[in-house]
């Protein structure tokens, strides 16, 4: 990605060290149950149904509204209390660094778009240092805003039609 | 036409100028000279800036000088703090997970290095 698209994208990029084997990092973005054990925004959990860890490997799973309130939310803004995510791994080298790219194609009105999630690791003696680098603009929440957006913007119409009627 | 402050910045000449503009308040000559840019299209650029709220213009006589003005910086941060915060509470739940799991490995190791000796 160039600087004019990381402007446009709004990337970001976050680093993090942690006390740890490198072996063990990786296991949580590249096995069923490592990932399980930590990926989605507060308040969802994410079950596995297929993880390939190599280049084009698919990583598929469903997002799962995992607290009452969200639960809730979701029920509110009329969508479902979990959806599929289709995602591969576009880019793998072992312990080094992994991409993670979600086509978003799915949403009405809006040109299809991929969301990328890159992550470089590198071991500093006891530590693992992982760098986070994603699209804000074209993240999974900003996806989940856009559809909200969109549902609410139907459920105003039905209400307006429903109150003409 | 107004842009958003990610339309302003998309553009690399508007950029250039903008970078070129944060070592302080500058005329429009000084501004190509130091981007590097043509000197055509530069007034345009700067007027563009201007709309969005991204430089002051100070006339002096002929002359016009340009600043910086903080007001969009500080819209594209806050605007990205949001996505950095859920990602930095996400990153919490990885360094979680992480210790987790490296001493349910450590607890295995330990039990099977027993089970050796």
């Amino acid at each position: 990605m160039n600087a004019q698209e990381k402007a446009q994208r709004g990337t970001l990029v976050i680093e993090r060290s942690y006390r740890a084997n490198i072996g063990d990092v990786w296991d949580l973005w590249t096995t069923k149950d490592g990932f399980e054990s930590w990926w989605g925004p507060q308040g969802f959990r994410v079950e596995v149904s297929e993880l390939n860890a190599r280049v084009g490997g698919a990583l598929c799973y469903e997002m799962i509204a995992d607290t009452p309130e969200m639960i809730a939310a979701m029920k509110q803004m009329g969508s479902p209390a979990s959806h599929p995510v289709n995602s591969r791994f576009t880019e793998l080298e072992p312990r080094e660094r992994l991409v993670i790219t979600n086509v978003i194609d799915f949403i009405p009105g809006v040109t299809p778009y991929e969301n990328r999630v890159a992550v470089d690791f590198k071991v500093q003696g006891a530590q693992v240092r992982m760098v986070v680098t994603f699209d804000a603009m074209h993240s999974d929440q900003m996806t989940q805003m856009q559809k909200e957006g969109f549902t609410s913007q139907l459920t105003k119409l039905d209400k307006r039609f429903g109150s003409a009627a | 036409m107004q842009l958003d402050v990610f339309q302003a910045l998309a553009d690399p000449t508007r950029r250039r100028i903008v970078e070129t503009l944060l070592a302080g308040e500058q005329q429009v000559a000084d501004v190509v000279a130091k981007a590097g840019i043509h000197q055509s299209g530069v007034s345009r650029h700067l007027r563009i800036l201007h709309d969005g709220g991204f430089v002051s213009m100070r006339p002096d006589g002929q002359r016009r000088f340009y600043a910086l003005q903080p007001a969009p910086f500080r819209e594209l941060d806050g605007w990205l703090t949001p996505y950095r915060e859920l990602w930095e509470a996400r990153l919490d739940r990885f360094g979680a997970a992480l210790e987790e799991r490296s001493k349910q490995r450590r607890a295995k190791e330990a039990k099977e290095g027993k089970k050796r000796s």
